[in-house]
Formats: structure tokens, C-alpha cells, sequence
């Protein structure tokens, strides 16, 4: 189980309305992208970290270490914008210092939109949003189903790992590498047996190819949609202004 | 006079390559009973479970549910599933939407039922099995004892009038079999039949009703608990052993302990209870240990 879906599943916006959590985080990026990072860019990921770590309660622990990675790329990234390389050799690029600085800025916005989204609406909550929203049926159902079997896949893949370590399959380069091969051989045959034992299990149930559930709606909270457009338009006037 | 819910006759099953795993195999299963299928390990007890519902199809053979040939259509087999319900020893191998609830929710909307009517199966089944608190959590965050409860749930919640159960004590530890077997039991006094595979002596001896005895693909023999249980021939030859309970309480009666008649204890209770009266007959006198 991953702390992000963790995370996604315990925090406490989890209950809140879909509907609300994505136009929050979407309306937001897109001021992100479209008006002057300087101011929007500052707002938005200062309302966006708060709503994750004070609003919805997402521990910063995890926050910080999934903004981490992409940070890093963000930063070699902005580094080849300070610099240039021309027939002088390698210098500081004119204007550099405010095309990485816009960049960064907005990138960083972007990244808390989403890290809001991921870290406060599990993934199927989020495919069942899609298919409210018309995706067919099939995708859906092949999506959720790869999300829910990934973790099972994973926890086969760490027992197997286990058990080879536990046997000594790590020592040395040559072994370990022999160890994995043979661990991704034997992963799919029990990937494939695995599926069909659910089939077996699935008709068990009544199972006639399609795979419909009961899911519960959230309930849109008015004032909750009313601060959230007032939030963005806020922000939108912001931008435009400034 | 029982009446015959669903059985097997000469049943014969070769798995693709030649693997015998049923030959020539009976089995009754009384309505309202509960059965257990009693067989060491790889004896054939989930292949014949996949055959009652259907999931397998015999070599040669039939299947009979409520005296009828069963049939491989998509209707008929869609009938048969409704009436007789599986839960898979893996839990892992029938969950599979998001949250408890959802998955719940799978069986009863494939019965065609509204969702009103479902939610309120999904709500009764949830609060049987002591989940209703879980509903909303999502099915790989569940322990493994959990996990089997959900599994269960979403088979009660197709209210069959059978429901096979593939080794459901094993893995789970004394409070879950506890809970499990509690479970069960209500289901079976509001009518379900239960047939449930096992290689637990002791639980076949304190739980089912009647015994089929199986070993190498057939049943050996079929018959109230007790009877089978007490042959010790027959259990020596499916590899087993005799409960425990049972051959403490025929000790107690071949030592003048127990009246010959009187019903054997069939659980640790009853057996405790026994000990608690020749512990006091003692004491007063009555029987005087040898």
C-alpha cells in the first residue's frame, strides 16, 4: 500500500464531493498556466498547500516527499534556463535568472494542484468521476481493475523478494541479477493464474461481463462550490489586475 | 425425510493433461444441512466445490440441483449461481472494486436487483458479518481475516439457498474461525445450506451436521458426523486422524464415565460441562474413579 493512497484514502477531504476537489485543483492550475506567474503563481500554490496540509490534513511528511522528486527536475531543469553556451563558452544567459524564476514558480504551482488531487481522491474515485463523464465503460473497468491488482502484484513481487533473500539469492551481482530474472519469469505465470482464479471467483458471483457496483455518491456541498469560485475568480482578478 | 438439494453422481473430472482429481464420485447434499467435505490436503475437495456451482464441468457425470440435470448454458448457469453461492479460500480472488461496500454491492446487481434493494442487501450483509464500520475502506487496505469476512459478504448478500465454502476457517486465527463459524451458524438457521470443504477434523466434528469423507477424488463415505467420525478405519484410510473431543468422549464412556446412550459432547463446552458433572458425582460419591 502506498503512502499516497493511504494518504488519499484516510485524509479529511476524502468524503467531499468530486466534483468540488477537481474544480478546485483544475480551475487552479489552469490560472496557473494562463495568467502571469507572478502574482497567480504565488497564490495558487500557497492556497493549494494549505488546502492539502491544513484543509484536508495530508501529513507534510508525505507531501514534501512526493513533491521532492519532481522538484529535483524541476531544479535541473531552471539551471539550463540560467545558463547558455555559445561561441564564449559557457555564461549566464540574459534574462535567464527571470525565465527560471517564472518557470520554477509555475511548475511549483502546478505540482501543489496536483498533489492536492492525488493526495486527497483515491484513484477510483477518480476513474468513477471519468466514467460519470462518459468514458466507456470497458476503460474504466480495466483501469480499476490494473489499480486494485497492482498492490496484490507488488505484494507477491516483495515475497518473492523476501524468500530469496532469506535463501541467500542476493549475494553478489551475478546472483541477484539471476535472482530478479527469475523473479519477473515466475511473476507472470502467477499473474495469469491469478486471473483466472478471479474469473472463477467473479462468476462465482453472478458475473455476466459487466462489472457494476454501487458506488456512493458524494454530496456537493454549496458553500463549499460557492468559496471555491471565489476563491479562483479571486485569484483570476488578481492576475488580471496586477 | 430430507430432501436432496444438490448432488453429484459418478462424477468424473481430469484436469487439462491428464490429472485425475474426481473419479467416479457421489455426493448428496441435504437441504438445510450442513456438510462438510473432508479430505487431506490435494484430495480434490475445491475441484468438486468448482463443480457444484458449476464453474467445472465434469468429464463424465452430472450434477443435479433440486433433482434436475444441471445445464453448461449461459442461463442455466446464471440460475444455478443464483441459487448456489462460492466463497474461494483466497479472498483475494473474488474482491475486486474499490471499497468493502462496492464490492458488496457486485453480486446483488448482477441478481438484476434495483439499488434500492441492493443497498439494503449490501447494508444487511455488512452488518452480519460485523463490517458495516469498513464499508467504505477500500479492499486492499483490509486484513487478511477482513478480507475473508468481505468475501463471505458478498456471497450472503445474493442470499443463496446454498453456499459453498472452500476451507473457510483456514488461515484465521481462534476469535476470526470463532466469529466465522457464529456467522455461519445464523445462516443456517435462517435456512442456508452450507457445505464447506475442510481438513480440520476437529471442526467437522463440532460444526457439521453430516460428513463426506473424500480421498483421491471419491468420497469414501457419507453420514451423520458422529458415525463417519468414530471409523477409525475409514478415516486412517483418507489420511486423517479421529477429533479429539470424540475420542475423549468415548474414552469417558468406556470408562463407566458417560450412560453407553447418552449424546456425545461435540463441543469444548459441552465437554468441559461433562468433566464439571463426573467431577461432582465424585465428589459425592456416585462414581468412584478406578
Amino acid at each position: 500500500m502506498s503512502p499516497v493512497d493511504r494518504v488519499a484514502h484516510l485524509n479529511r477531504w476524502r468524503f467531499r464531493s468530486l466534483t468540488e476537489k477537481t474544480l478546485l485543483a483544475l480551475g487552479m492550475l489552469l490560472l496557473d498556466i494562463t495568467l502571469p506567474p507572478f502574482p497567480v503563481a504565488i497564490v495558487v500554490a500557497v492556497i493549494m498547500t494549505l488546502a492539502t496540509l491544513v484543509g484536508a490534513r495530508a501529513p507534510v511528511r508525505v507531501w514534501l516527499a512526493c513533491a521532492a522528486g519532481p522538484t529535483g527536475f524541476l531544479l535541473a531543469g531552471t539551471l539550463s534556463l540560467l545558463l547558455q553556451i555559445d561561441a564564449g563558452g559557457l555564461s549566464l544567459a540574459p534574462d535567464g535568472l527571470n525565465a527560471a524564476a517564472r518557470l520554477a514558480a509555475r511548475s511549483e504551482a502546478g505540482l501543489t494542484c496536483l498533489l492536492f488531487l492525488a493526495l486527497t481522491t483515491p484513484a477510483s474515485d477518480l476513474i468513477a468521476g471519468l466514467r460519470r463523464l462518459g468514458l466507456p465503460a470497458e476503460i474504466t473497468e480495466i483501469t480499476l481493475l490494473t489499480y486494485r491488482f497492482l498492490f496484490l502484484l507488488a505484494e507477491t513481487a516483495a515475497a518473492m523478494n523476501n524468500a530469496q533473500a532469506a535463501r541467500l539469492g542476493h549475494i553478489g551481482m551475478k546472483r541477484r541479477l539471476s535472482s530478479l530474472g527469475l523473479l519477473i519469469a515466475n511473476l507472470l505465470p502467477r499473474a495469469l493464474d491469478r486471473a483466472r482464479r478471479l474469473e472463477v471467483g467473479l462468476s462465482a458471483r453472478g458475473w455476466n461481463g459487466d462489472m457494476r457496483v454501487l458506488s456512493r455518491r458524494r454530496v456537493l456541498s454549496p458553500t463549499g462550490l460557492a468559496a471555491i469560485l471565489l476563491l479562483e475568480a479571486g485569484t483570476a482578478a488578481l492576475g488580471l489586475l496586477l | 425425510m430430507t430432501t436432496i438439494v444438490l448432488e453429484a453422481r459418478d462424477l468424473t473430472y481430469a484436469y487439462p493433461g491428464g490429472v485425475a482429481a474426481l473419479s467416479n464420485l457421489d455426493l448428496a447434499v441435504a437441504k438445510g444441512r450442513r456438510l462438510a467435505i473432508l479430505g487431506p490436503n490435494g484430495a480434490g475437495k475445491t475441484t468438486l466445490l468448482l463443480h457444484l456451482n458449476g464453474t467445472l464441468r465434469p468429464t463424465s457425470g452430472h450434477v443435479l440441483l433440486e433433482g434436475r440435470q444441471t445445464g453448461y448454458g449461459r442461463a442455466a448457469l446464471s440460475a444455478w449461481r443464483r441459487q448456489v453461492g462460492l466463497v474461494l479460500q483466497d479472498a483475494d480472488d473474488q474482491l475486486f472494486a474499490a471499497s468493502v461496500a462496492e464490492d458488496v454491492s457486485f453480486g446483488p446487481l448482477n441478481l438484476g436487483l434495483d439499488d434500492a434493494t441492493a443497498r439494503i442487501r449490501v447494508e444487511d450483509a455488512l452488518a452480519a458479518l460485523d463490517l458495516t464500520d469498513l464499508g467504505e475502506r477500500p479492499t486492499h487496505m483490509l486484513s487478511f481475516g477482513q478480507k475473508k469476512r468481505v468475501a463471505l459478504a458478498g456471497a450472503v448478500a445474493m442470499a443463496p439457498d446454498i453456499l459453498l465454502l472452500d476451507e473457510p476457517t483456514a488461515g484465521l486465527d481462534h476469535l476470526g474461525t470463532r466469529h466465522l463459524l457464529a456467522v455461519l451458524e445464523r445462516l443456517n438457521q435462517g435456512g442456508t445450506t452450507l457445505v464447506f470443504s475442510t481438513h480440520d477434523v476437529d471442526l467437522a466434528y463440532a460444526f457439521a451436521d453430516d460428513v463426506a469423507l473424500f480421498d483421491n477424488g471419491r468420497v469414501l463415505a457419507q453420514g451423520p458426523a458422529p458415525d463417519i467420525l468414530a471409523d477409525s478405519n475409514l478415516l486412517a484410510k483418507a489420511q486423517l486422524r479421529a477429533p479429539f473431543l470424540l475420542e475423549m468422549g468415548l474414552k469417558t464412556k468406556s470408562l463407566g464415565l458417560l450412560g453407553a446412550n447418552a449424546p456425545l459432547p461435540r463441543r469444548p463446552q459441552d465437554m468441559l460441562a461433562l468433566l464439571d458433572r463426573i467431577a461432582a458425582q465424585m465428589d459425592s460419591g456416585t462414581v468412584r474413579p478406578g
